[in-house]
């Protein structure tokens, strides 16, 4: 008798794990339900709306007809942007573009989050002002204040460019660089304003990394006679090796968050009517997005294991 | 004797010498570094500030670049009057900031408890969705979000109820029920922070509030949370200068609300340069004013448009790098 109440008591109370599991899935359900509502529906939707011709329906509601891969075609072959270019230009320039400053802003928000690591005097200030890319990147703030429509009379003074024709000619002259490595130095030390606007949120996450190395890594490392170069490649740079891989991600989604396809999309969908092809765009710059992110994690594999063999 | 003392002696002083000298060039280099690089941070701010000062005539003119001939607030008073009106926008922004990235941080702090804390089934399933959900632009959704938005009927529910489908597009609440499911701006990235921060926090102190008899809310509200400070600062700044600066959800989701940064992408979008142009030389009676009025007022917008950041950054901003290597960042 007393195991069969036992039993009953068990069935009608759970156990302590089974509460706190049930107690989890409460506290993530606002995420799921929002992920199912602001993400599985919406994209689900997009891709359908892809390969349909989306109209207005005489009832009122949407009248939809499949139309295969048209709406991609016609997005490449017949449909311009509202620069009038086509999109395989756009999306061209675009990856071209984000490939060749996500490693250069990374790197420099390593180098300034190093910088700021170190004590000395006006540690504090430095850190004030190496973090303020945070706020001054916002869109908004870059639109207004690095973009002036002034003519060129002051743009000497006025522009956020810097003159790069010294540093131009000074690398022609005295390296023997190609001329398109020197371009695009030069091209660094122009837009060096808008690179390091867009650093804070890195630097932020790799002086997190960089407090989180154990100092007695590098006291050991002293003691065992390594200069600081030695110190930077074996100890700092493997240990941030992880979170440089969170920057990096970062800096990507942050950069294609950033581009102007997310203006086209809209422009398409709703000035100019073709909800269609703009799912379309959509659908292909999502593939674009994830399969660049792909291509960032094998080549940071590769990087990874390429270190490990050295050692 | 004297010999050989100077003899011990000479190579400590050139040891000295030489180790004074090498801190001396690589400070000068350090710091050298340090500064060019904060310079080249400031720049666009220093630039500004000369600008907006300007009597709004002498702008363009090629003797006048870093020292105003005459001073003058005209280009504020221009902005203010454009988009500020009587600051009460300013308020408006700061609070509807301040009450998003507050929602923001609630619930990615329970969500990024949950993920962190307890094994549920499928955690890492939910993981690996928060990832992706952080990976992928909003933009490439925003079309159909827009449109299910436009015709809001999840399952049918709202038709059911009779009223057919609700139109949420441009209504106040829409935004904060983004934030509170979990989509707010990069609230993936917030959730995957504090994921971090309670993964990495020691077990202890909860394994005592439950021993004590707490429940399981009661020990998330009195034990993980207070101890979450340094996640929820970090978290909140950036919610805080994410949401205020935000011209996408605001912007596509209620584009008639109150908000300043769409407020100053609309009124200083290019196409709107000679209305601007002509409302402040009639105001202020500068006929000769060039397109670079137009940049002067559009930049003090926007330094007026910074002032609540920076204050706040200035406040913030200590307290989130003193303890930033348990800010939930770090694995």
């Amino acid at each position: 008798m007393p195991g069969a109440a036992e039993k009953i008591r068990k069935r009608s109370r759970l156990s302590y794990q089974t509460m706190q599991k049930i107690h989890g899935i409460v506290f993530v359900l606002p995420w799921l339900i929002g992920f199912g509502l602001f993400f599985v529906t919406p994209l689900a939707s997009t891709i359908k709306y892809a390969f349909h011709e989306v109209g207005v329906a005489e009832t009122g509601g949407m009248a939809l007809r499949y139309v295969g891969l048209d709406n991609f075609t016609n997005l490449f072959n017949v449909e311009v942007s509202s620069q009038s270019q086509p999109f395989l230009r756009v999306f061209s320039d675009e990856n071209v573009n984000i490939f060749i400053n996500t490693p250069v802003i990374v790197v420099f928000s390593l180098f300034c989050a190093i910088l700021v690591n170190v004590k000395f005097k006006g540690q504090g200030l430095a850190r004030v002002v190496f973090f303020l890319p945070i706020v001054l990147g916002l869109k908004v703030v870059v639109d207004l204040i690095m973009v002036s429509t002034g003519g060129d009379v002051a743009d000497a003074a006025v522009d956020s460019t810097i003159d790069n024709e010294m540093i131009f000619d000074f690398l022609r002259e005295y390296t023997f660089l190609p001329r398109d490595i020197t371009m695009f130095i030069s091209d660094l030390a122009t837009n060096i304003f808008l690179l390091l606007s867009q650093t804070g949120v890195q630097t932020l996450i790799f002086l997190a990394g960089l407090q989180s190395i154990n100092p007695s890594l590098y006291e050991v490392a002293k003691i065992e006679g390594a200069n600081s170069y030695e110190i930077f490649w074996k100890i700092t740079l493997p240990l941030v090796g992880n979170i440089s891989l969170f920057a990096l991600i970062y800096t990507f989604v942050d950069m294609f968050l950033k581009s102007p396809i997310s203006t086209e999309i809209y422009y398409f969908a709703f000035n100019k009517n073709n909800i269609g092809a703009g799912s379309a765009l959509s659908v292909v710059y999502l593939v674009n997005v994830l399969a660049d992110l792909l291509l960032l994690m094998l080549i940071m594999n590769r990087v990874v294991k390429l270190s490990h063999a050295a050692k | 004797m004297l010999q050989s003392e100077t003899r011990t002696k000479n190579p400590v002083q050139a040891y000295r010498l030489k180790k004074a000298i090498r801190g001396i060039v690589i400070g000068y280099f350090f710091y050298s570094l340090v500064i060019g690089l904060g310079f080249a941070i400031l720049y666009p701010l220093i630039k500004l500030i000369p600008f907006v000062f300007n009597n709004l005539e002498d702008l363009g003119n090629p003797d006048v670049i870093w020292v105003p001939i005459e001073l003058s607030v005209d280009s504020f008073r221009a902005a203010m009057r454009l988009v500020f009106g009587n600051g009460l926008p300013l308020l408006q922004s700061v609070a509807y900031g301040a009450a998003i990235a507050l929602i923001q941080i609630f619930m990615s702090a329970i969500a990024g408890y949950s993920l962190g804390r307890i094994g549920f089934w499928g955690r890492n399933a939910v993981m690996g969705l928060v990832i992706l959900s952080f990976v992928v632009p909003p933009q490439s959704l925003l079309i159909s979000q827009y449109l299910s938005f436009k015709n809001f009927d999840v399952l049918g529910i709202a038709s059911a109820l009779g009223g057919g489908p609700i139109d949420l597009i441009n209504q106040p609440y829409t935004l904060y029920a983004i934030a509170l499911l979990g989509f707010g701006v990069k609230q993936s990235m917030f959730v995957f922070i504090f994921r971090q921060f309670f993964k990495g926090m020691p077990a202890e102190l909860e394994e005592a509030a439950y021993i004590d008899g707490c429940g399981f809310y009661r020990t998330f509200f009195k034990i993980g949370l207070p101890n979450a400070l340094p996640a929820i600062m970090t978290v909140g700044i950036l919610a805080f200068v994410w949401n205020y600066g935000d011209t996408y959800y605001t912007g596509y989701f209620h584009p008639d609300g109150p908000y300043l940064s769409i407020k100053l992408a609309t009124t200083f979008a290019p196409a709107n340069v000679n209305n601007i142009l002509y409302a402040v030389r009639t105001w202020y009676d500068v006929p000769g004013a060039t397109t670079f009025a137009f940049d002067a007022v559009k930049q003090a917008a926007a330094l007026i448009f910074l002032l609540p950041l920076l204050i706040l950054y200035f406040f913030a901003q200590r307290r989130i790098v003193e303890n930033l290597e348990q800010s939930g960042i770090v694995g």
